[in-house]
């Protein structure tokens, strides 16, 4: 349990920045501070907040904003077939409580070192799960109140892409993985320009499909 | 109207998060799915990491303190498997060059 909430920490850092472009999203969309704050318990996931209300400070319709919103979370559909195994000797409300949790370092978390035994995994998800929330609850609430706190030219987004360099080479313990993470790398960028990020999910389908052909080749 | 779009989207995501734990709860993974799942974590992250490097038209925006920076990253986070050196590593990279280029 403690593992699992210590492990969340670093991971957190991050998205300080990030509670921050957040709030200024809020602001500038014309949103009321305790409004744009309550997407925070209601969806929890940040890109999906900043997506949603980028649109609506557009003056996106409804369903535009929501549904390209969406788009920016479809990845969370690939984490749910890949974390169903561990799942699967779960007892039925963890089904339930476990989802709402499962963000981009929850689910890195889980496959960094995949825990068998059924009880422990389920402290260590839930113990770094709801780390995060915490923090995401407390930063957004500054974030939104504070707004532009941090001066862009500081450049701490760059924090964002550092963070997951980081995870990506922990998730890729076999040079099988650093193939995939390397062909993945390049499919992204051959198909970034599909909206919403959707090329995400393209590249990574893609890769995973190359990656299943090129190591089974040979093998009945 | 904003809370509504607030709540749908909570809803859909939620339900992202969840269809697949529901819906395979009694699945039995064959071996090549097992290791189909095993390339999930690598190659999300990966895109990722492009896609915030790239603006929504496809133009990759990093330039050389962002790349050196990545590299140092990646180098660091392979060695010691420490996340907080890493980013340090990455952040200082960064800085160091964005200020002397």
């Amino acid at each position: 349990m403690i593992s699992g909430a210590l492990g969340a920490l670093p991971l957190f850092i991050p998205a300080i920045p990030f509670a921050f472009v957040f709030g200024v999203v809020v602001a500038n969309a014309g949103i009321p501070e305790w409004l744009g704050w309550s997407s925070s318990p209601i969806i929890f996931g940040g890109a999906i907040q900043v997506t949603l209300f980028t649109l609506i400070g557009e003056g996106a319709s409804v369903a535009a904003a929501v549904s390209a919103a969406l788009v920016v979370g479809a990845r969370h559909m690939l984490y749910s077939v890949a974390l169903a195994p561990q799942f699967q000797n779960q007892p039925t409300w963890f089904r339930w409580v476990g989802p709402y949790v499962l963000i981009d370092q929850v689910f890195v978390l889980s496959q960094l070192n995949p825990i068998k035994e059924p009880d422990t995994f389920r402290r260590y998800f839930l113990a770094a799960g709801f780390t995060f929330w915490s923090l995401w609850m407390l930063f957004t609430a500054i974030g939104v109140m504070l707004g532009p706190a941090i001066p862009a030219s500081w450049g701490v987004e760059f924090a964002a892409p550092v963070l997951f360099v980081s995870l990506m080479m922990a998730a890729s313990n076999r040079p099988d993985k650093i193939g995939a993470a390397l062909l993945a790398m390049i499919m992204a960028y051959l198909f970034a320009e599909l909206p919403n990020r959707a090329g995400l999910l393209v590249a990574v389908l893609i890769s995973v499909l190359i990656m299943l052909l090129v190591t089974r080749r040979g093998q009945p | 109207m904003i809370l509504t779009a607030i709540i749908l989207t909570g809803i859909g995501s939620y339900l992202m998060r969840a269809f697949f734990i529901f819906a395979l709860a009694r699945y039995q993974f064959p071996p090549i799915m097992l290791q189909a799942l095993e390339y999930v974590a690598p190659t999300v992250m990966a895109a990722l990491v492009v896609s915030l490097l790239t603006t929504p038209d496809g133009e990759l925006v990093a330039g050389v303190p962002e790349i050196v920076g990545l590299i140092g990253t990646a180098i660091v986070a392979k060695g010691t498997g420490n996340h907080i050196l890493a980013l340090i590593t990455g952040m200082s990279i960064y800085w160091l060059l964005g200020w002397l280029l």
